[in-house]
């Protein structure tokens, strides 16, 4: 027996420990699938997606690149441009504002003790069953007419909020999108900066920290992971909503976001629907550079904690 | 540490529940204020119809004086949204626009239905919106959301249009609809080259239409092509087939007793219809690509049909867009034509369906927008348009109206003779459900429909649940 040749033991247990990794990959590779079908699908005619899957593009008598010309080109709704620039006119505020409110309340929830502190948070916590939809009409006629209020009996009208005239701007949409994004915000950024060591704070307020020194020198640094976790998150979901954009400034040409010229395009009875694969590449450019560029810091938000460095 | 657990998880409950609640006064609120609105009296008076009026116009419009140049605009929304045909009416409304020196919007919208309800709701409707079904136009009617057209446009409508047509926007003896597209249903798409090749004859009569399907069947073809999947709208095309049936075996005033609800849904002729339907539609009938009619997309019947997997395909005129690319149309070797779907009592019904512009309020630029949409030189400019957007030369452009003194050269021969049926026909029915409240004609008609399809429930069954779930 030669002691430096690996015994069969150890051969099973290589083997046995890529398992589980071979398993993920498949995984991996069963829900690409769709996103590669996609992506096939995206350069084939109208007739070889209607006749045939995408997996017998083989047959096909060549490639197009004719559906990217008609996503980038269409301009019967808004152009290209100017829907992807309404985007981000919705999407970023709808994420940095959200972040920027929810990261001074959670904290406040987390360490400042006021009174009523609990059940603020406990009320904040269950306006996340309050569904979005159910708000769409009370604040369109709020964004379009103001809210008014007649006091019984003295037949006087107060004006509570003004007509600002938001209806069909984009800020309409953003404003929506960040009311309803705050108590998930909150609760989430909540959990993370509460569980940071109290230590760390007695040492800052020993040192003469406030309150503010605290947020802005300890908590926000420390609570990066999470603020990035979430910006993805609602990046996410508000560059690929429709129904708030379409509902808030639907018909306001000048503030059609991305989502809304693309199911357009499409067309009645499904005319178009081989431009949709090409569309939803495009669509989803923005949201994957995104994801790319803060993924780093969403994987440390998910491993936070885990190990002492 | 349990009961405190349990304690917080009934408070969370409880909040939930508060929380709920107040949701519903709102929606509640909300519905009250509605209800208000629903009055006529409070549209004209009461804050709402105030706001309505002037937040479109005056805050919008700015300082503009009804029709004084410059800063006047109308913003138009509709079902139709794809590229051509968006921007053809664009392009046309543009150009009426900048003659009269008014700022005219078009806006498609892929889920004009729903939207068009929160618009109005919210007081954000536009000025002019075009309605696919009629059943909605009066329902907005009768609410008070959509104003009459005014002498002019109505005038303009009358004088354009058949009253065949224009009765689809006239609510409660009132014109508050101008009808701006017509869809013919009642056609049967096959390849001329193909049936002579084989012997087989354009049908006359309805029976003419069976024995051929027998014979074909018989011959070891494939008749039929059917598919009646269509996303959400799953069962439509199903739909279609039995209101042509009901116009064919049971006329028309069967029919608007029929879509008026005056005899229920599920009476016995109804139903021995939808029966007759699937009776015609035996597994040696028909040709579903993708193996059962239900899963098979009505769009993906081009191909077959082309191929000859199958010789006929029922479907409306708007069927052209969905033919494979290059496909030309008429009776040469591998052209596709249409004949008219035979009737029964020698009567011609066609089942139609088509759009109507309706405005949200009364001001002269509106009104004379809406009289120009009535106008056949409308209707030629945007086929026009159309027809280029999609490709031109003999391309279809997928547009129909059925406007009186069109020039019928901005048509190709196929279209023309989709007028010609139009022009022909004396008794037009507007497609059945979308004159039927939304929940059936885009509800159940549809998904019991597919259900009997499948042979998951009877034809009786069928009925009686749609019945069931009539508002």
């Amino acid at each position: 027996m030669s002691g430096n040749r690996p015994g069969v033991d150890t051969a099973i247990y290589g083997f046995l420990r890529r398992i589980p990794t071979g398993v993920l990959w498949m995984i991996v590779l069963l829900w690409s699938l769709p996103t590669l079908g996609l992506a096939v699908n995206s350069f084939r005619t109208r007739d070889n997606q209607r006749n045939a899957g995408w997996w017998n593009v083989w047959r096909d008598d060549g490639l197009t690149m004719e559906n990217y010309d008609v996503v980038f080109s269409a301009s019967a709704t808004a152009g290209l441009k100017e829907s992807l620039l309404n985007s981000f006119a919705i999407a970023i505020p709808a994420t940095v504002i959200p972040i920027a409110f929810a990261a001074f309340a959670a904290y406040a929830f987390a360490w400042i003790d006021f009174k009523g502190r609990k059940w603020l948070f406990i009320a904040t916590v269950s306006l996340l069953a309050i569904p979005l939809q159910v708000a769409l009409i009370p604040l369109l006629r709020l964004y379009n007419f103001g809210s008014h209020w007649t006091i019984p009996f003295l037949e006087k009208t107060v004006t509570l909020i003004p007509d600002f005239d938001l209806v069909n701007t984009t800020t309409a949409v953003w404003l929506t999108h960040t009311g309803f994004a705050l108590p998930f915000a909150i609760f989430l950024l909540h959990n993370y900066i509460s569980e940071l060591p109290s230590d760390l704070f007695e040492a800052a307020r020993i040192d003469g920290a406030d309150h503010f020194t605290i947020f802005w020198r300890l908590v926000l640094p420390l609570s990066i992971p999470v603020l990035a976790a979430f910006a993805i998150f609602q990046f996410l979901w508000t560059w690929n909503d429709f129904l708030i954009a379409n509902t808030m400034a639907g018909t306001n040409p000048d503030a059609i976001a991305t989502t809304i010229r693309i199911a357009n395009l499409a067309g009645d009875f499904g005319r178009n629907e081989h431009l949709l694969p090409a569309a939803a590449f495009v669509q989803a450019f923005f949201p994957l550079v995104v994801f790319f560029a803060l993924q780093r810091f969403f994987v440390r938000g998910i491993l936070a904690g885990s190990v002492k460095g | 540490m349990k009961s405190r657990f349990l304690k917080l998880l009934a408070l969370l409950f409880a909040f939930t529940l508060i929380a709920a609640a107040c949701g519903d006064d709102d929606a509640a609120d909300d519905g009250d204020d509605m209800a208000e609105g629903d009055d006529g009296d409070d549209i004209a008076d009461g804050d709402d119809g105030d706001d309505i009026a002037d937040g479109d116009d005056g805050d919008d419009m700015a300082e503009g004086d009804d029709m004084a140049d410059g800063d006047i605009s109308i913003t138009v929304t509709g079902p139709e949204r794809d590229e051509s045909e968006a921007g053809a009416i664009q392009e046309v409304l543009g150009a009426w626009g900048d003659e009269h020196g008014i700022e005219v919007t078009y806006l498609g919208s892929a889920d004009w239905e729903a939207e068009i309800n929160v618009q109005v709701e919210g007081g954000n409707a536009p000025d002019i919106s075009i309605f696919p079904q009629p059943g909605k136009l009066a329902d907005f009617a009768r609410a008070g959301h959509v104003v009459p057209l005014n002498d002019e446009a109505a005038a303009a409508t009358a004088a354009n249009w058949s009253e065949a047509w224009t009765v689809f926007g006239n609510v409660d003896g009132v014109q508050y609809g101008v009808p701006v597209k017509a869809d013919l249903k009642s056609l049967v798409w096959y390849q001329p080259a193909r049936f002579a090749a084989n012997g087989y004859e354009v049908p006359e009569t309805f029976e003419d239409f069976t024995d051929l399907v027998d014979q074909i069947a018989a011959d070891g073809e494939t008749p039929l092509c059917v598919g009646i999947e269509s996303g959400q709208a799953t069962g439509w095309p199903f739909t279609d087939w039995v209101e042509d049936m009901v116009l064919r075996q049971h006329g028309p005033d069967v029919y608007d007793q029929w879509v008026a609800h005056d005899i229920p849904f599920n009476d016995e002729r109804i139903v021995s219809t939808m029966q007759a339907v699937l009776d015609l539609w035996t597994e040696d009938n028909v040709f579903a690509s993708s193996g059962s009619i239900a899963a098979t997309s009505f769009q993906d019947n081009g191909q077959p049909l082309i191929d000859g997997d199958c010789f006929m395909h029922r479907q409306a005129s708007f069927f052209s867009a969905f033919m494979p690319e290059g496909t030309s149309f008429g009776d040469g070797e591998g052209e596709v034509n249409v004949f008219y779907f035979p009737d029964i009592n020698g009567d011609r019904p066609v089942l139609g369906a088509g759009t109507l512009a309706a405005a949200f309020n009364d001001n002269d630029a509106t009104m004379a927008l809406l009289a120009y949409l009535s106008t056949p030189d409308y209707a030629e400019a945007r086929q026009v348009s159309q027809a280029t957007r999609k490709g031109g030369g003999a391309t279809l452009s997928g547009f129909l109206s059925a406007a009186q003194g069109q020039d019928p050269s901005v048509y190709q021969p196929l279209e023309q003779s989709f007028l010609n049926v139009l022009e022909t026909a004396a008794i037009v029915r507007f497609d059945g459900s979308d004159l039927m409240p939304a929940d059936v004609g885009a509800g159940t008609f549809w998904t019991e429909g597919t259900s009997f399809v499948n042979g998951d429930i009877t034809a009786q069954e069928a009925a009686d649940r749609i019945e069931a779930s009539w508002p």
